[in-house]
Formats: structure tokens, sequence, C-alpha cells
């Protein structure tokens, strides 16, 4: 007996540990994606920048800004598949309920990427293309690339807001301006910590030797960092009611790293150079882990209650499951043991509930039809006949058509209603005293006007729903012919025709018999 | 029950997740395994011959074979999970639970893959001639690595298939070496060695970069590799096929020419012999250095190996029929004991986002549709690919109702019904009023959550 649980129960490790995993992967993923945001924007830049200033095409600097990208972006990537695969097994009611709600965005991150990669990739690859293509693909390229974060932000700013779930997949973001503005916020500071930290790494090893460039990016870095002081109080504003001793002893110790900063970018001493590369290494880390620190704080706040009424959801669903368990695990070993490569099979599963196992009509789900099944075993059809009704069904009736077997399938089928049922058969002959003129003045009377003069169906009859069979190639036992004429067809315009002397319907039965033309 | 679903108008979820997995596929096992590992061979050869030139053709063919694998084949790869995690976040969820320390490894391994990559890349040029051993070694041990992640998701993929002694003893090893793991393992290997030995034929006889005698002599590599890469991929994709349960094996044929072609199983013989027959000769051509008619065959041989990955990915995917993970999900990703419960207590009340959505936004029958979407919609649509009004056109009323109670019965690759009778008669109900429409009419409203999306 199986003990199968519900697997969203399950975790492979304790909360905490996946949290510290979580923050440490993420941390390490974060800088390499602002490494990669940051130069992409300070390539583009710089490249439209000497574009307009004339500068030489030959010693353009931000073709080798550029040529880092590839490594940076494949590292960002490969790095982000840890935080994915945590936040998805510590957080994963909360954020695939998110990316559910977004899915259209989440869904257009691939397509995203591989532009904005194929288009900088390529670039930094190829530099001799005309400035004006290189222009039009690396601003294309860096619109996707900024994108990319624009739709993490918003699903995570989701996950942290649980509340908002059912305005926003009802009317969308723009129903909840709060989440907006905060999503905005967000947003930007990513890309403000993009600029700043893009332009630390280049300014320690993209501009070796050239003091012009040290000044370029020391002015991109310090608007970078007045950028983030502004976006960042905005952030704090909009999660002002959520903010506890834990967020702002983080905040805290970011803003001061960067008070610092920005102090050291102004502080012009040549002597004292590497003194502050060296603090300015030392700020920047601090900063990151900070701030992703006060994030982790919020988040855990906002999401643990979700995901644990949920897992308890989940976890009260499982436990009135379990009476189910082993029904639906000897389920599973029946329908491992049942191919359905052989009529027998195929007839047992795909055909008997509403034809009965003795192709009598009369399966289990029969009584809920309107038109009854057919008796199978008093039909005598041709075989490409009756392959031709199994593979279309019977429009306006309840017989399904099943394309969904192959050729091989629906020929065994065929093989087994043919052994079993005598279904290619012909119909014998029955002694029942016939009345046969009246039998062929009532068919070319009222019969004809459906099944046609010879049985094979007239234009009328094939605009019926059901349409009738075509009697050259379909007929009956002379007994349940006579029946059908009797009785009729239920749900069918086939009407019952009692009121005819019974010779005459055993003539009919005759008559019909005679239509058929094939084997 | 646990998520809202995203119900894709047109393509359906299958098939969108197909695409990213097909593209993936050819462009991780062809490049990263196939293409770079011819890569290092040439180089390994011009340092043993000391032959600078062959050398900078192996540099040269590196290049674009790092942007590909860096820019599209590992962002595919994440896209499949942005996608399934979106399609199927159940799914996912699960056998995230059952994998989570394979994948956890598997992340380790892509990390090393890129460390080693991308000095390989970078540092060719430094690394000449003085450490050159060492940029050889740093290319195999590429090599190596990618073969431990390909090792790592072949468990996993095949687990999909084959969970075997898991149903009953939940242990990951059991999970991991399931029946079709070796078989599985070797056909992605070998088949990824000769992708990469198409890929890189194509690039070789198209390209004007060194001798042509040189070209000459990698293309005759190239080939013997192709044929024997190919013939040993196709041995075992014949194994792997003996170790599929006969329930499943027996939809493959189904599975690859889908219900417009099925009667016709001949098409499948047919097509993967004028596949094969292509790849083979493209390789022979190239072996016998007849470069025109190599010329010729190299990009139909190319798009029939591709043909023949999106094949097998489709068989592999869709015989496991009514399951996502065979013995706990079916593919609408409801557990088996959950759809026992659920035909009890019902799905719409159990369905945690059913309720929260405002009805108005499904002013049709919110209640069939959520039936729809989440009962049939991994799929089925309506209005696209396997549309459901296709599926049912013709029916009775009555008919819709019976065939929803034993859609499990009748056709055995789909799931049952998820639900009462009294939801079955819901669903019948806005699945008869859909048959009636016109294709031309307005489309039905898209799920809620689609359209959240677009304001």
């Amino acid at each position: 007996m199986n003990n199968l649980h519900d697997l969203f129960l399950g975790k492979p490790l304790g909360d905490s540990f996946m949290e510290l995993l979580l923050f440490s992967s993420f941390a390490l993923h974060l800088l390499f994606v602002l490494l990669m945001l940051g130069t992409a924007m300070i390539a583009v830049f710089f490249f439209i920048h000497s574009w307009l200033t004339g500068y030489s095409f030959e010693l353009r600097w931000d073709k080798r800004v550029l040529r880092v990208h590839l490594a940076l972006k494949s590292l960002a990537v490969v790095l982000g598949v840890a935080p994915l695969l945590i936040i998805q097994v510590l957080w994963s009611i909360p954020l695939l309920s998110a990316a559910a709600i977004l899915a259209p965005y989440w869904l257009g991150l691939t397509g995203l990427m591989i532009f904005a990669f194929l288009s900088l990739d390529t670039l930094g690859h190829k530099m001799d293309v005309h400035p004006l293509r290189h222009m039009i693909f690396g601003v294309l390229g860096l619109a996707a690339l900024l994108a990319i974060p624009a739709v993490f932000s918003a699903v995570l700013t989701l996950v942290e807001n649980p509340d908002k779930w059912a305005t926003v997949s009802a009317k969308g973001l723009g129903a909840e301006p709060g989440l907006v503005f905060h999503w905005l916020m967000r947003y930007l500071h990513i890309l403000g910590a993009a600029a700043l930290f893009g332009g630390a790494f280049h300014y320690f090893f993209s501009t070796k030797g050239a003091e012009d460039r040290h000044y370029h990016l020391s002015n991109w870095m310090v608007a970078a960092t007045l950028f983030q002081v502004v976006i960042g109080v905005l952030l704090l504003v909009s999660v002002l009611g959520r903010l506890t001793p834990q967020v702002i002893g983080a905040v805290t110790v970011g803003v001061a790293a960067a008070m610092l900063l920005l102090g050291l970018a102004f502080y012009q001493n040549s002597e004292a150079k590497h003194a502050r590369i060296g603090v300015t290494l030392m700020l920047l880390p601090i900063i990151l882990v900070s701030m992703l620190l006060a994030r982790q704080f919020l988040q855990h706040q906002a999401v643990a209650p979700v995901q644990a009424a949920l897992a308890d959801r989940a976890s009260q669903l499982n436990s009135k499951l379990s009476p189910f368990k082993e029904t639906s695990f000897n389920q599973f070993r029946s329908h491992l043991a049942t191919v359905y490569d052989n009529g027998e099979t195929i007839y047992a599963n795909s055909c008997a509930f509403c034809h009965g196992i003795e192709g009598n009509g009369d399966g289990s789900e029969a009584a809920g039809l309107i038109i009854p099944p057919e008796k199978l075993n008093a039909v005598r059809a041709d075989r490409q006949y009756a392959y031709q009704l199994i593979l279309k069904g019977v429009p306006g009736s309840g017989m399904p058509y099943f394309s969904v077997f192959d050729r091989g399938k629906l020929e065994s089928l065929l093989d087994y209603l043919e052994q079993q049922f005598h279904l290619t058969a012909r119909s014998q002959p029955s002694d029942h005293p016939k009345d046969e003129a009246a039998a062929q003045q009532a068919f070319a009377r009222i019969c004809a006007k459906c099944h046609g003069d010879r049985g094979q169906v007239s234009g009328f009859g094939r605009n019926l729903q059901p349409a009738p069979p075509d009697l050259s190639r379909y007929g009956l036992t002379p007994e349940y012919a006579f029946a059908v004429i009797t009785g009729g067809y239920n749900g069918t315009v086939m009407q019952p025709f009692n009121e005819l002397p019974e010779a005459a319907r055993w003539g009919l039965v005759s008559l019909i018999a005679s239509f058929r033309t094939t084997q | 029950m646990l998520f809202p679903v995203f119900y894709i108008p047109g393509l359906g979820q299958g098939m969108a997740i197909a695409l990213v997995a097909v593209t993936h596929v050819v462009l991780s096992h062809g490049f990263a395994i196939g293409a770079v590992s011819l890569i290092v061979l040439l180089e390994h050869m011009a340092v043993l011959r000391n032959d600078h030139e062959l050398e900078g053709l192996a540099q040269h063919m590196l290049k674009p074979a790092v942007v590909i694998i860096t820019a599209v084949g590992a962002v595919t790869g994440a896209g499949i999970w942005f996608t399934v995690s979106v399609l199927a976040p159940a799914g996912i969820g699960s056998l995230l639970r059952v994998f989570f320390w394979p994948w956890f490894i598997e992340w380790i391994a892509f990390t090393l893959e890129v460390l080693i990559l991308l000095p390989y890349y970078f540092l060719w040029d430094r690394m000449r001639p003085a450490n050159q051993g060492w940029h050889v070694a740093l290319g195999w041990s590429y090599v190596a690595v990618a073969l431990v992640s390909a090792f790592l998701i072949s468990g996993i993929l095949g687990f999909m298939l084959t969970p075997d002694g898991w149903v009953q003893n939940q242990q990951l090893v059991s999970a991991f070496f399931n029946p079709t793991f070796w078989p599985q393992l070797a056909l992605r290997f070998f088949g990824g060695l000769a992708l990469g030995a198409l890929f890189c034929l194509a690039f070789l006889l198209f390209s004007r970069q060194a001798s042509q005698s040189l070209r000459q002599r990698v293309v005759r590599l190239c080939g013997g590799w192709l044929l024997i890469a190919g013939g040993l991929c196709a041995l075992a994709t014949w194994i792997y096929f003996q170790r599929v349960p006969q329930t499943y094996f027996t939809h493959s044929l189904f599975a690859v020419l889908t219900s417009h072609l099925a009667q016709k199983p001949w098409l499948l013989w047919l097509g993967n012999l004028v596949a094969v027959l292509l790849i083979a000769a493209a390789g022979a051509t190239a072996l016998m250095r007849r470069r025109l008619a190599a010329k010729l065959l190299i990009i139909p041989a190319l798009v029939m190996a591709i043909g023949l990955v999106a094949e097998f990915e489709r068989t592999r995917e869709f015989i496991r029929g009514p399951y996502l993970m065979p013995g706990y999900m079916y593919a609408n990703q409801i557990n088996l004991s959950q759809n026992l419960y659920l035909r009890k207590s019902g799905f719409l009340a159990n369905a945690a986002w059913y309720q929260a959505q405002p009805s108005h936004l499904w002013p049709r029958d919110p209640a069939g549709h959520a039936l729809f979407a989440s009962n049939c919609g991994v799929c089925h649509t309506i209005g696209g690919l396997n549309d459901i009004r296709d599926r049912l056109r013709g029916r009775t009323q009555t008919s819709v109702n019976l065939l929803i109670n034993n859609t499990s019965r009748m056709v055995p690759f789909m799931p049952p019904f998820s639900g009462t009778e009294a939801e079955a008669r819901t669903l019948g109900a806005y699945l008869y009023a859909l048959i009636g429409q016109k294709r031309s009419l307005e489309a039905v409203p898209p799920a809620v959550w689609s359209e959240a999306g677009h304001e």
C-alpha cells in the first residue's frame, strides 16, 4: 500500500535554513544582475555619448565595456537558478500565484532575455557595424534588458501583497495605485543600484590608464547614488506601514554606507586614491547586503503567514484525501495493466459503457442517452463502412468519433467486433410470412424519403442529424430490423411504423436486406 | 486547485511548454554538449600535432557556440521553468520537492559550466602557448560538467514517465534511477554529439575560415563523428522504448501522427526513415569528402534532426497520457486521490481561486469556464489547437455529459473529470453551448488572470 502524501506539504530543509539559502544565493545573483544591467547602461550611454561628440570609433571605450556583458549575463542567468528553485519551494504558493496572475509578462521573460542578450552580445563581438545599426540594437537590447527586472520586481511586489491578489487578477495592477507606486520605486531602485554597481565595476576594471574615463564614471556614480537616495526615500514611504526595527536597522546601515560612499566621491585627494578604492570596494557589498536584508525581512513578514495558512489548508485537504489513497493507487495499477493495443481491451473500455459488454446496447451509461446506443450484436455491416462509422462517429447522436486510435487499433477493434458479434456477416433471411408488394409500396411512399430509393440515403436524409445509415452497406439482423421498424429509433426521425400490417413490416425487412450490395 | 489557471488561447498549455522545451533541448544538447565537445577535440588534436591553423579554426568555431549557449541555450532552460511555473504550478511545485537536491546540485553544475566556459573562451589567447595543456583540460572539464547536468536532468525526466518504485516507497533513489534513466542519458548524450556534429558541419561547409584542405579534414572528422554518435543514439533510443511500459508505448504512434494522420501509420515509419537516411547521407558524404553533396544535404539533415528531437520529446511527454507524474498526479495537475475526493465534495468548492474571482468577468458561465480551464485546458483550447468544439461537434447534450464522465475510460490518455455529477452537467451545458457557436463569433472570455495581464 502506498503512503503518498501531498508533496506540497514537504520541505527539504527547515524554513530558516531555506531562507538563509535563498538570501545568499539571491544576493549573489543580484550582484551579477546589477553588474550586467549597469554594464549595458554604461555601454549604450557612452556609445551615444561618443557618437554625438565625434569620438573616434577606433578608440571607443564602450566596446571594451560591452565585451564583459557576455560573461556577466551568463553568470547572472545561471546564478538565478538557485533562488528560483529555493523560492519555489519555500514560498511556493505566493510565488507561483503571483507569477500566474502576471502570467503574460512572466511568460514574456524568455523572449525578452533572448532578444536582449543576443543584441548586446552580438554588438559586443561585432563592433564595426554601422553606428546607426549599433544604436538601434543597443537601445532596443537595453530596453529589453531593463524590462526584465521590471517583470521580476512586479511579481515580487505581488508576492508580498497577498491581500491584493484578487483585485489585481481581476482588474490588473492599475487598480491598486499604492502597489504600482511601490513597484515603480522598487524597480527604479534596482536600476539605480545597477548604475552604481556597474559604474564602480567599470571604474576599476575597464578604465585602466584613462583619466577622462575615471572622470566620466565618477560623475556617473555620484549621479547614480543621488538618484538612489531620492528613490530610496520614496521606496521607504511606500512601505511605511510595515517597517519593523529589523528593517529600520538594516536600512540605516545601508544608508550610512551610501552616505560614506557619496562623501568619498567628493573627497578629491589624489594621494589617498588607493585607500579610497579600498573603502569603496568594502562599502558596496555592505550596501547591497543591508538593503537586501531589509527586503528579505519585509518579504518574510508579508509572505510567511500566507504560506502557512495555505499550507494549513492543503494539510486539511490532505487528511480528507487519505480515505481515497488506496483506491486511487489501485486505479493507477489497473491503468498500467490495461494496454489499449487490442480490440478486446478497447471494446471493454472505450465502447462497452454505452454498447454493453455483450453488444446489446445496454451499457452502464446507455440510460443517460436520448438516442440509445446501437445494439452491436444485431448489426450486419460491411467492414469499411463500420470502420468509417467508428472513425468519424455519427453526428447528431451520442456516437463520438474515434480518431484517437490509430489505424492498427481500429482494425483490431473491428476484428474483435467481427469475432464477437459477427458484425460483418450477411444477415440471414427470416421465414416469417411477408407481404412484399405492400412492403415495396410502403418503402417507396414512406421510407425512401430519407433512406433513398435503394437504401442509399436521400439528399433529404443526409441532412438529418443523425442521418440514417446507408442500407446498401449497413444492415441489421431480421429480428432487430423488425423491432426498429415497429418501434422506431428513439430520439431520431425514425418513427414507429406499428400501424403497418405485420407481414408488410417483415416484407420491409427482407426488402432492406436485398439493398446490401457489399460484403 | 491551489493556483489560478492561466489559459493560453490558441496554443494550449502543453504546446507552449513544448515550443520552449524543444528549442532548449536542441541548443543545450547540440551546442553545449555536442559542438563544444567537438571543438575541444579539435583543439586537443591541434595541440598534439602543433597545428596552429586547426587551433585557430577551433577557436573561431567556439565564438558563435558560446553566444548561442549563453544567450539562448541557458535562457530557454530557464524559460522552460518560467513557462512551467505558470502553466503547471502544482506539477512543478511537486516535482521540485521530490528532486530538490538533484536540482540544487544541477544548479552547481550549471554554475560550474559557466565558470569553466567563460575562461575557456576569454582566455584562449592568453593561455597560448605556455598553458595550452591546461586550456585543453579546461575544455574537457567543461564537457564533463555538461555531462553531469545531463545526468541529473535525465533522472528527473525519466521519473516523469517511469517513476517505478517511487510510487510505493517515495525514495529519491528509486525515483532518480528509474527504468528509463540510463538509456535516456545515453540517448541524450549521443544525440547531443550527433547534433553538435551537424551544427559544426553546417558551419564548416558554408564557412570560408581556414584553408580549404583543413576544412575538408575537419568536415571528414565531423562526418565520421556524426555516423558513430547517430548510430549509438539510435541504439539508445531503441533500448529506451523497450523500457517504456506497453500501456504508454502503445500511444507513441498517435503521439506523433495525431488524429490528423493516425489512420496512415506508415507515414511515421516513412518520415523517420527519410530523416535517418538524410542524416546518415549527410554524414557519409562528409566522410567521403563529397563537398557539394554534403552542402546540399546538410540543411535538410539538420532540419530532420531537429524534427527527430521534437518527435522524441513529444512522444515522451504525450504517452504518459493522463498523468503528469504517473501514480501521483494527472496531467491537469489534480492528484489521483484528490480526483476521487473532488468527485464527492465538488471542484469549485475546493478551488481556491474560483471563489476569489468576481463572477462578472465570465459573464456567460463562470462555473463552466472554470471547470473547463482546470480540467481540460492543459490540452484543449477554445478556437485553437485541439479545439474542444471540434472534439465535441455533432454530439447531443446527453452524450456530452456522458463523455465528460467517461473521458479516462474512453480515451486512455485523458484524465478523468474532477468534480461532482452536478459539476459535470454544468461543464456539459457550457461545452454544449460552445459547440453551437460559430468560430467567427466572439471568443469565449479568457480566464480572469489572463485579462489581468492585458490591462
